[in-house]
């Protein structure tokens, strides 16, 4: 593995998905993601991002095109696709942390058992990660007993736990009170400072500005615009993403 | 007001028609209460239950070797108190428990005065009064020592424990039924009670890990595996137990080789087996269903493999929402024992006819089916104490509840 700046991290060509139903999903999207970039992904809601994101750790597969992870292509084989998995980490919009045990053991289940690691090694890791997320003290508690920033917080340290090179985000503050929302997003910002490559799908404008690299708009199954932040808010250059952005600021 | 009074009041009298309601439901318990009473003390011959007593605990099994059933009782009273006082000690990880919580000072206690009172009631011999009492010292004296010096044993000892439940049905088997050394007591001397027990823990212990595997399989992507547990499941749901104990007596015998042909008591035990499962399975499957598609992503997406994934995220979690219907089955199952007798196999309800077939005792069928009645209500009972007790403990929503409370 090289660490160029340029080195591809994600790289979709001409993915096309069809739902079991026969619903044509993703009709051709292509992306490239460098190592340490952040991309965020933004459109109308059924256009397909959460669809797309979730192919690049093979939770859905895909009829056509192809993906690179890390230079791994995305095949059937299986073995590659528990390669991959354990390479990247996922938030989700419904956090899907595991209820039944502490926040401890949500965050060491995986290192254990998928890495081998020792679990006193792990429990360490895991309580200076959920330091940096400012829950420490809530380590021995159930997550059904936090609240929604907190929870979130915790998954997001659970991914962080199996040190993943690409980390995906679907709508991760979408469920979230209102003012629980900053929290959640202050640990994201903290995130794209390091070397850990981000793709996010979210509505907050402000983050995106602020952290992305560049801004990415899907709509009715493709990628329509791509460009720098401060590009895709001012100018876009597409019909489709002015009036998208007409929606939703 | 008396709190005791206030609260007498609101649950029963809050209004007049409540009122009216309480005093002639009240009127009712005590009437049958009574009656009740009466017939026990008065009319009730016991003489029946306490000739036959040793029958209907064992049944035939030879006298001079009943100290191996007793060294069992005593081996599974200490492992049960042992197993009570380590949950008491170790508390999970985000609850400070107390060592002997209310519930189970009053469980010990009953437990305690029904086993120093029944024997003596029964006019058993007095060696075997001392023997009972000697039990429940020892169930007493085990969960009081796990309690108190259970905290000293390391983590992976505590993982291991669970493993001596498997281990003393083995010993159990070995102790029945004889081998290693022991004199060997053919299954047909077996009845009563030991029998029920025998055949139902068997069956339950068995039926478990096929209904989770059947539910698993109905729910797999694989057609061929998805529709022979669908076939399976629906055949025997559709089946009454008693034409398939029949079918088990024998089709068993005709499957399997000559010297693998199980005795009569096996083969209806893994009728049992068969029946329950499926059964079970569909407790299982609504347990599986209950799991957010979410919990089988997140542990995906974290690199879990699939058989990872179903034994540390899904399982436990669905386990936990079918517990309360597969200890139904459970319970189903150790009632449907009663079957076997129609079979001829002489489990409580084989005992208790035979009983009541003999002119000695003629007439007296009332003390014998109420004793029956008492003996499965007992097993159901622990049955079900322990479900719960094992639902709170696994269950994080109580947890959070009792924690928001100060
Ligand atoms: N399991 C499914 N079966 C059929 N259609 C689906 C399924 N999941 C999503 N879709 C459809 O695919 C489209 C894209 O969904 P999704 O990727 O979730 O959109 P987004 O995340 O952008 O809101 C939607 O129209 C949705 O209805
Ligand atoms: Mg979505």
């Amino acid at each position: 593995m090289t660490s160029s700046p340029t080195h591809l991290m994600i790289e979709a060509r001409g993915v096309q998905k069809w739902y079991p139903n026969g619903y044509h999903a993703l009709r051709g999207v292509d992306l490239s993601v460098h190592r340490g970039e952040v991309v965020v992904v933004m459109g109308p809601s059924g256009s397909g991002k959460s669809t797309f994101i979730r192919t690049f750790n093979a939770l859905e597969d895909f009829q056509e095109g192809s993906i690179r992870i890390d230079g791994i292509n995305l095949g059937n084989d299986l073995r590659q696709i528990d390669a991959i998995r354990r390479e990247v980490g996922m938030v989700f919009q419904q956090f899907n942390l595991f209820p039944h045990l502490t926040v401890l053991d949500n965050l060491v289940l995986a290192p254990t058992l998928v890495r081998g690691r020792s679990r006193t090694e792990v429990q360490a890791q895991a309580l200076s990660l959920l330091d940096r997320v400012g829950i420490k003290e809530q380590a021995q508690k159930f997550p059904g007993q936090l609240s929604g920033g907190q929870q979130q917080r915790v998954a997001i340290a659970r991914a962080l736990c199996m040190e993943p090179r690409i980390l995906l985000f679907d709508e991760p503050t979408s469920a979230l009170d209102p003012e629980m929302v900053r929290e959640v997003l202050d640990v994201m910002r903290q995130l794209a400072q390091e070397d850990i490559t981000m793709v996010v799908v979210t509505h907050e404008v402000k983050f995106a500005e602020q952290v992305a690299h560049r801004v990415v708009l899907m709509a009715e199954g493709n990628v329509v615009e791509e460009a720098p932040p401060a590009q895709f808010f001012k100018n876009p250059k597409h019909e489709r993403t002015r009036r998208f952005l007409d929606q939703i600021l | 007001m008396n709190p005791l009074l206030r609260r007498l009041r609101s649950d029963l009298f809050a209004t007049p028609a409540d009122g009216a309601l309480s005093l002639g439901l009240i009127a009712l318990i005590t009437a049958v209460a009574v009656g009740l009473l009466q017939w026990a003390t008065q009319r009730a011959q016991w003489a029946v239950i306490q000739a036959n007593s040793t029958l209907f605990a064992v049944g035939r099994y030879p006298g001079d070797q009943q100290w191996r059933l007793w060294l069992l009782t005593a081996l599974l009273t200490a492992v049960t108190g042992v197993t009570w006082g380590l949950l008491r000690c170790h508390p999970r990880a985000d609850r400070d428990g107390t060592l002997w919580p209310r519930n189970d000072r009053l469980v010990l206690g009953l437990l305690v005065v029904v086993v120093l009172w029944l024997p003596g009631a029964l006019q058993l011999t007095p060696a075997l009064q001392i023997r009972w009492s000697l039990l429940a010292a020892l169930l007493a004296a085990s969960r009081w020592l796990a309690g108190r010096f259970g905290s000293k044993l390391s983590r992976p000892m505590l993982r291991l424990f669970p493993l001596v439940w498997p281990l003393i049905y083995l010993i159990g088997m070995v102790l029945i039924s004889g081998g290693l050394g022991l004199m060997p007591v053919s299954p047909s001397q077996w009845g009563g009670l030991l029998l029920t027990l025998l055949t139902a823990s068997f069956a339950i212990l068995l039926c478990f890990p096929m209904g989770v595997l059947l539910a698993l399989g109905r729910r797999s992507d694989l057609p061929l595996l998805r529709w022979i547990s669908v076939i399976y499941i629906e055949f025997i749901r559709g089946a009454p137990l008693i034409t398939l104990l029949f079918l088990g007596q024998n089709i068993l015998g005709f499957l399997l080789p000559g010297g693998f042909a199980p005795d009569r008591i096996w083969r209806a035990a893994w009728v049992l087996t068969f029946f329950a499962a499926a059964y079970l399975a569909e407790a299982v499957r609504s347990g599986l269903a209950s799991v957010p598609k979410g919990q089988m992503e997140a542990a995906r997406s974290l690199g879990l493999s699939y058989p990872q994934t179903l034994v540390r995220v899904v399982l436990p979690q669905a386990l936990r929402v079918a517990l309360p219907a597969m200890v139904g089955q459970f319970i189903s199952l150790l009632q449907d024992t009663t079957l076997l007798s129609l079979i001829g196999l002489l489990e409580l309800l084989g005992v208790a006819r035979t009983v009541m077939a003999n002119p000695a005792f003629l007439g007296h069928s009332a003390e014998v089916y109420l004793t029956l009645a008492l003996l499965f209500w007992s097993c159901c009972a622990a049955l079900g104490l322990g479900s719960r007790a094992l639902e709170k403990r696994l269950d994080p929503q109580t947890l959070s509840r009792s924690s928001s409370q100060p």
